[in-house]
Parts: C-alpha cells; structure tokens; sequence
C-alpha cells in the first residue's frame, strides 16, 4: 500500500524534512508515527497526501510513484485516501450532512447513494441525527468525528490522520480511537501521526519513531 | 462500512485485476445516473454561485451597475451613430445637381431644357426655379431682402434642380458632366462634399467607438476578475478542503465561473435597461430638434437582436474575466 524508498525530502533553505526513509505498510494495517516536532511527521503526510514531491528516492502509494506523477492525476491520487485534521478543517457555513458529503459530490455520484453513503458514515462515529446541524453547534470531539465521518465516506483505501485527538480529553481520544480501529477492520490503511504515547502504547499497532527525519523505531510499542 | 461498492479511481489493485476491475465496470456503468449526477453537480454550482451573490445583494448590485455601465457606454454610442449615418444617408439620397441656365436663355428655351432633362434615365425629378422665383427665395431666406431689391438687375440665372436616382458618387459626377455639357448650361453643380465629410466624421466615430470599446471590455476584464478574486480569498479554506478530498481544478472554478456569468448577465440586462431610457430621454430632444428641420428623425430604441448580442457578451466577458482570475490564483491556492 504504502512504499518509502530512500525517501528524502530536503527544502530549498536547506532545512532538511527527511532523511533517506525507508518502510513499507500493508494494504489493511494500522501504524502510528510518532516523534517530537520537527522529527519529520507532517514532512510524511504531505508527501503521502502529495502536498509536497520527494526530493530523493521513491515514494509509491497505491502503486503509484508520488515523484512523478503528473499533477492532474493528484485529486484521483488523493480521491483514495481519507484524511483527518487535528484543527477538523470543518465548513462552518456548511451542515454537518453537506461537510460529510463534500468528497462524494466531488466522486459526482447520484443523490440517493451520497445520502445512503453520508448517513452510514455519520451513524459510525454516532451522528446519525446531527446532519442538518452546524460545525459550530458541535462541540469539539463530536466536530472532530465529522471531520472523521468525511474521511472515510467515500470509502477510501488509505486513512491519515494528523494528530487526530491532540485537542481532546482522554475519554474522548479513546473514542476516537475506537472509530479508527473500527475503520481499519474493514481493510482501510490506517495511518495515524501522533506524540500521545500513552495512548500508541495502549492501542499495539505497528509504531514508527522519526527523529530529525531519520526513522530511529519501527515496531510494537513497549 | 459497507463492502466497497465503488472505488475512486486509481484504487490499489494488481494491475490484472485492476484491468478486469475496470472492464466490469465498464460493462455495469449506470451512464444515466452518471449524466444526473453530473447535472446535478453543475446545478449545485450554480444554485450555490446564485445564493452567495443573493448574500449580498448590495455589492453585486453595484458590481453588476459599473460592468454595466461600463457596455452600455460604446453600445449607446454606437446606437447613436447608426441614426446619425441613417440620418446622412436620407440626406445622401436627396443629393440634387443644380444646373444653372445662362442669362440669356429664355423662359421657354429653359422649360425645354428641364424637360430633356427630367426625360434622362439616371434622373428621378428635375424643377424649374426661375430668375424671379430664385430672387424670391433668396429675399426671403438669407435676410437680405432689402438689400437685393435695391439691385437694378436681377443677378440670378434660372435653375433647373435635378433629383438623380443613383447615390453612387461616380454615378452622379458621370451625370454632372453631361448635364454641364447641355447647350444652354452655364454650370452643373454637385455638393456632396458636405455628404462625404460627414462620412468621414462617421467613421472616426466608429474608430472612436471601437478603441472605446476594447478599452471597456479589457477594463470589464479587471473588475470581473477582482471581484472573482476577492470570492476566491473569501472561500480559501473551503478550496483547500475542495482540494484535500480530491477536487480537479475545474471542480474548484466551477462556481466561480457561474458567479462569473452571472455577474456578467446581471450586467447586460443593466446596460439594456440604461440604454433603453437614455435614448428615450435623448429621443425626446432629437424628435424637437428634427422638427425644426422639417424631418420626422427619431432615435430608434435597442434592437432586440443588438439587445441579445449584448446579454450574450456580457456572459461571456463574465465567464471569460472569472475564468482568468481562478486560473491566476488556483494554484496559489495549494492546501498547506
């Protein structure tokens, strides 16, 4: 699913984002990425995401090779992946049922499955009556599980998240947590950075350690 | 989560089964679903584009006047100079050739001449004024009547005044020297150069008219894709979602582009209502002032299909400055 060979990402002041990484992840798998800040996580997400273009090496997601690949081909690369925002990247002037919709309206599909589609998403993460509601009636953890209700809704092969439950208190992180791994269940790629590490210790699934870039840990967390 | 019914493009398989993926697909693809969806997605657009310019009906309003007065300024004037080249040209074919008589042609010699000549083909119409009619009329129209009754002798020859039927310029020159070539002809006059002089006024109108427009429509350009530009910095964080989920570029300018042409249509149907009242207020002058000239010149109102042209490139001048301005500022707009 996931291919990082030799992956280096170096910026044009010099700043050096990642250093010859290297790893792979299995269609269906779920791993954490941790480190402290600067080590190199959200370098990670944006090449994954095509935010950003490698540098070095060779990046595939999907089969396909991030490095190269022509920049109308990036909305049907990013069509398979889902992601999930620490700050929820919500619209405030759009229902919670039009937020969830937004990647299944881009999909072009008929009315009746994206409303078959939304209000399947919405009841996985516990919203089934909240979709004329707005973003701004939520309160944090419920706007955070919208904000997971669209990642997945158009089903895709790979989730990431960025730092998913650094604004929640524990209980809800768990949640949290529990939806993700629900989602992983049914054969999506989760991928999730973050430096809570009492709660990767608490989940056992595959960890990366990143620091300075470099990949110093990949493994169970201890 | 439902089993994976139907997967974005480019999803992860083997490419064999990624092949045979595809071509049942192809076999089971609902293309009438496909089509509503799509419809549906521009008429989401579209309504979305429509309530957003409704959110502030002032502004657009004012957007919409200035690209509005903006096309009517070269289409009135324009207007205008189709009457007055209408106008020229009803003068143009009441272009007359004065033949004058010598002195010591008599009445009935002269008669004899008006009537060869009214028997020409090219001629419509060719009227006496004799010596004492011609003294008559100058008495009474240049303000000299005193003064010319004092003159011991009449000065004035008879005058025969020929109605050509052709306008061509060389038509009636061609005329002109052949009626000067009549026995008993002192002098064929023909004075068209007042005719051509307007022609050439006419025609730098046009330029004027034309520099005037390509001005205004580049001009339409800039505040079509300001305004563009200020909706696209409105909805930034949106357009990086957009982009985030997989929207193309052509997703993201979509309703850019309708608000565009509605910016664009709102503006013509302005220009049509300003340009519709202008002449008529205008008119009302014109009508007054041709009356003096004994003539019954009145400036017709937008023709409809003029009417039509104008909504349809205001659309256009919409769409197209919309369309610039995303192009410019799309891919400033990268998710961060």
């Amino acid at each position: 699913m996931i291919r990082f060979e030799q992956v280096g990402k170096r910026y044009p002041n010099g700043h050096v984002g990642l250093h010859e990484l290297s790893f792979r992840a299995r269609r269906g798998e779920f791993l954490f990425v941790t480190g402290h800040s600067g080590a190199g996580k959200s370098t990670l997400l944006r090449l994954l995401l095509a935010l950003e273009r490698p540098t070095s090496g060779k990046l595939l997601l999907a089969d396909q090779d991030i490095g190269s690949i022509s920049n109308s081909e990036i909305p049907f690369l990013r069509r398979q992946i889902g992601v999930v925002f620490q700050n929820h990247h919500l619209l405030f002037d759009r229902s919670v049922f039009d937020n969830v919709a937004l990647p299944l309206q881009i999909l072009g599909l008929p009315r009746e499955e994206i409303e078959q589609r939304v209000s399947e998403a919405l009841e996985r993460v516990s919203l089934k009556d909240m979709g004329e509601q707005f973003p701004s009636d939520l309160s944090s953890g419920q706007q955070q599980r919208v904000g997971i209700a669209r990642a997945v809704v158009h089903q895709p092969a790979l989730l990431l998240a960025d730092e998913p439950t650094g604004n929640l208190d524990p209980r809800l992180a768990a949640e949290i947590m529990g939806v993700f791994e629900d989602i992983n269940r049914l054969g999506t790629t989760v991928l999730i950075a973050s430096h809570d590490l009492a709660l990767i210790a608490r989940m056992r699934h595959r960890l990366l350690t990143l620091q300075r870039g470099r990949l110093i840990g990949d493994g169970e967390p201890t | 989560m439902s089993s994976r019914q139907q997967l974005p493009r480019g999803a992860e398989e083997g490419a064999p089964e990624q092949r045979q993926r595809r071509l049942q697909e192809a076999e089971s693809t609902d293309w009438g679903g496909l089509l509503r969806a799509y419809l549906d997605s521009h008429r989401a657009s579209l309504v979305d584009s429509l309530r957003r310019l409704a959110r502030q009906p002032f502004g657009s309003f004012l957007t919409c006047l200035v690209m509005g007065i903006a096309l009517s300024l070269p289409m009135g004037l324009s207007l205008l100079l189709d009457g007055v080249e209408r106008l020229g040209g009803s003068w143009q074919r009441a272009a007359q050739i004065s033949v004058f008589v010598k002195l010591d042609v008599a009445e009935v010699e002269g008669q004899a001449l008006r009537e060869q000549i009214a028997g020409m083909p090219e001629v419509l119409n060719a009227e006496w004024i004799g010596r004492e009619q011609g003294l008559e009329q100058l008495q009474q129209y240049s303000g000299l009547g005193d003064a010319l009754k004092e003159l011991p002798d009449n000065p004035l020859p008879a005058v025969v005044l020929v109605t050509p039927r052709e306008i061509d310029k060389a038509a009636l020159e061609g005329l002109r020297e052949r009626l000067a070539g009549l026995p008993g002809v002192d002098l064929a006059q023909l004075d068209l150069q007042w005719v051509e002089r307007l022609g050439a006024i006419l025609k730098l109108g046009d330029r004027f008219v034309f520099g005037l427009a390509v001005t205004l429509v580049l001009a339409l350009l800039l505040v079509v894709g300001n305004t563009i530009r200020l909706h696209i910095e409105n909805r930034r964080a949106e357009i990086e979602v957009i982009k985030l989920v997989g929207g193309t570029d052509g997703y993201v300018r979509r309703p850019f582009l309708y608000a565009g042409a509605f910016y664009g249509i709102g503006a013509g149907l302005l220009a049509w209502g300003l340009l519709e009242y202008g002449l008529n207020w205008l008119n009302q002058s014109v009508v007054g002032l041709a009356a003096l000239y004994d003539s019954d010149f009145a400036l017709g109102g937008v023709p409809l299909d003029d009417a039509l042209s104008l909504l349809a490139g205001a659309l256009l001048l919409g769409w197209v400055g919309a369309w610039l301005a995303v192009a410019r500022h799309l891919r400033q707009l990268e998710p961060q």
